[in-house]
């Protein structure tokens, strides 16, 4: 116990890490918040800088930017109408009519404190729900894994903008990605097309700088003549009667992130989206009508998004598997120090979980602190012209992908990366998905191959066991109701049942 | 489906072509270990090939339903499409960050680096070539302060 909580405090007892941790919070708050930059991006390329630091060091600095990421992009989306991060777009609905109205302040201050909020739900949830899963994981057997990691693959799929089939085939496209290379087992090569240099497979930090950073990059390209928008921002903290008002919306709202983001490949945005929806169909006199600047509208994803960021440590601390892209970054950052994220973990190292769990509220107190302050050299610094900003994203990417193995073929496979990422994004494709897919798979192909083996290669005696042990069968039916709840024919019968009942 | 329910340009041919390419991918994953055992190093490989091109094939089917875009033939949509997704701004920049990636083992990463902010920050803005070489001096000692005191990172 004395130990656990000594883990727990570590993060606030230590200057250098209760430093990193501030530094990664005001970073974070303003790289989330200046359009082009997203906070996935800001984590890749800074994971392949901290390869060399000590595991603390390099995880809270990481934490303060995921915490501080998560939350800037509202800035952007309630004073710019340009939401910073995916995990804003829901923000911008009733954030931008308030600034529009004059109560852009009131609704920044709002949206701070609900974030810390919703954060400090989500890191309770995780301290408390994860030490029971992880417990649960350990009786996980090959094929329970590869349903897991099926489940945040179809997830992200389906919840995505976009097609199901689409997200599908960025998933797989990820998969094979994943896949170049060795192959773990027999070190047979694996689409390496004969080159040397690929048998070392690609590293996932390269396509993710390249997917996020690159295409990125590429992408804001079209909107490099937006004129910024300036607001008048004023009256930041909000009294304590307004907090209290909003509190019973944010602790349910805060609970719906945390669900949605526990969930594998799911994140923040698809979090916030739901929560927006919660707080539209319960709240029956919202403060303004939704979409014109009702406060709800913009409590509801706020709070929602940063407590995903702890619901989406979950999986990744208890089953090695990503809750969102940028826990994706994390779990090859955690690697990389030697330690293995997944059940083992909290047997092992405890402390770095207790730790992460003690980061994560102390970057949320830091988000209180720099949320509230600074606002005037906040508006200076997100209107930096994208003619900078663009050419910056892109020698930062080099430098990051560069510092992974001292690579320059590396360099460019990252660019190569980029292009096709920009392209994909051209015709609907998320980039969630494909970076999912290439940590998911070779998960997968061991998982597969480990359940196989068990039951001596036989089909039959696997799928006999899907269905008859029942953690195995919950999750088969799972993955079989996802696949089942986006076919047409569900679909048409969701039709034909509201036709009949709005018949009456 | 999409919301406009209208294709973009070129959005025919790209889906095309990634079920070409995931049909490429089949016969790689069927290059690895054939269908020699259902617990082989190519049995994954091939599944997931299955699914994309699966996935390609919805993805192709889905684009039946939709209105064409507004071109005249395949010249036409070929300029629409370089013209909408590829115009001149995103060619340049591609370009000048391809220079990039090889002026940095010519000339060294902090001359071809501060080349480079130049030339796109002038580019990007229209000109004000003195701000240019200020902003790209900025950067550059931000990233030799940032990178090589206090990351201790290696430059390319």
């Amino acid at each position: 116990m004395t130990e656990t909580l000594s883990y727990l405090l570590m993060a606030w007892s230590d200057p250098q890490l209760l430093l990193l941790t501030a530094l990664g919070t005001f970073a974070g708050i303003y790289i989330g918040a200046i359009p082009g930059l997203s906070v996935t991006m800001a984590v890749s390329i800074l994971v392949s800088f901290t390869f060399s630091w000590e595991v603390n060091d390099a995880l809270a600095l990481i934490v303060g930017i995921f915490i501080g990421g998560v939350y800037g992009g509202s800035r952007s989306a309630i004073l710019l109408n340009i939401p910073g991060a995916p995990s804003s777009v829901a923000t911008a609905f009733d954030g931008y009519p308030l600034a529009q109205q004059g109560e852009a302040g009131r609704a920044i201050g709002l949206s701070t404190v609900m974030s810390v909020i919703g954060g400090l739900v989500g890191t309770l949830v995780l301290a408390s729900a994860a030490p029971v899963i992880g417990d649960l994981a350990l009786r996980f057997a090959p094929r329970d894994y590869f349903l897991v990691a099926a489940i945040g693959l179809l997830l992200v799929g389906s919840l995505a903008e976009g097609s199901l089939a689409k997200g599908i085939f960025a998933a797989a496209l990820g998969a094979i990605i994943g896949l170049v290379g060795m192959d773990p087992v027999t070190a047979q090569g694996r689409f390496t097309l004969g080159q040397v240099e690929l048998m070392g497979g690609i590293h996932y930090v390269v396509l993710m700088i390249g997917l996020f950073g690159v295409a990125e990059a590429f992408y804001q390209l079209h909107n490099l003549d937006t004129p910024p928008v300036r607001q008048k921002v004023d009256k930041i903290i909000p009294s304590l009667a307004m907090v209290l008002k909003f509190l019973p919306l944010s602790v349910r709202t805060s609970l719906i992130g945390v669900v949605v983001g526990v969930l594998p490949g799911v994140g923040g945005d698809i979090a916030a989206l739901m929560a927006y929806d919660h707080a539209k169909r319960t709240v029956k006199n919202p403060t303004k009508p939704f979409g014109k600047g009702a406060y709800e509208g913009l409590v509801a994803p706020e709070t929602a998004n940063s407590a995903a960021v702890g619901g989406a440590y979950v999986p990744m601390l208890t089953l090695g598997m990503p809750g969102d892209a940028v826990t994706a970054v994390i779990i090859g950052a955690l690697v990389i120090h030697g330690l293995n994220p997944g059940p083992m973990l909290m047997v092992e190292n405890p402390h770095i979980f207790w730790f992460t769990v003690g980061n994560l509220a102390l970057a949320n107190i830091f988000l209180l602190v720099f949320g509230l302050m600074g606002i005037k050299l906040f508006a200076k610094f997100v209107e930096m012209p994208k003619a900078v900003l663009i050419p910056l994203i892109l020698v930062l990417c080099v430098v990051g992908t560069y510092s992974i193995n001292s690579s320059m073929t590396e360099v460019y496979w990252m660019l190569g990366f980029g292009l096709l990422g920009y392209l994909l994004k051209i015709f609907g494709f998320q980039m969630g998905p494909i970076i999912l897919g290439a940590i998911l798979g070779p998960l997968m192909d061991t998982s597969y191959r480990q359940a196989m083996s068990s039951v001596g290669d036989n089909p039959v005696e696997l799928l006999r066991e899907l269905v008859t042990s029942p953690l195995s069968l919950i999750l088969t039916s799972a993955v079989v109701l996802i696949l089942l709840g986006n076919t047409s024919l569900l679909k048409k019968l969701k039709c034909k049942c509201k036709a009949a009942m709005a018949r009456g | 489906m999409n919301k406009t329910d209208k294709m973009l340009v070129g959005e025919r041919t790209f889906c095309v072509l990634l079920l070409a390419f995931s049909l490429v991918i089949l016969y790689l994953a069927y290059q690895i270990a054939g269908f020699s055992s259902i617990n082989s190093p190519g049995a994954f490989p091939l599944g997931v090939a299955l699914v994309m091109i699966i996935s390609a094939a919805k993805i192709c089917v889905d684009l039946i339903g939709k209105a064409r875009p507004d071109c005249n033939g395949w010249l036409d949509a070929m300029q629409q499409f370089r013209r909408q997704h590829f115009p001149k701004r995103t060619l340049i920049f591609a370009a000048l960050a391809v220079a990039y990636l090889a002026a940095i083992q010519w000339i060294s990463f902090y001359a071809s680096t501060f080349c480079f902010l130049v030339l796109s920050i002038v580019y990007l803005r229209g000109g004000r070539i003195a701000g240019a070489l200020l902003v790209a001096a900025l950067l550059l000692l931000l990233i030799y302060l940032l990178f090589t005191l206090a990351f201790s990172v290696y430059l390319p």
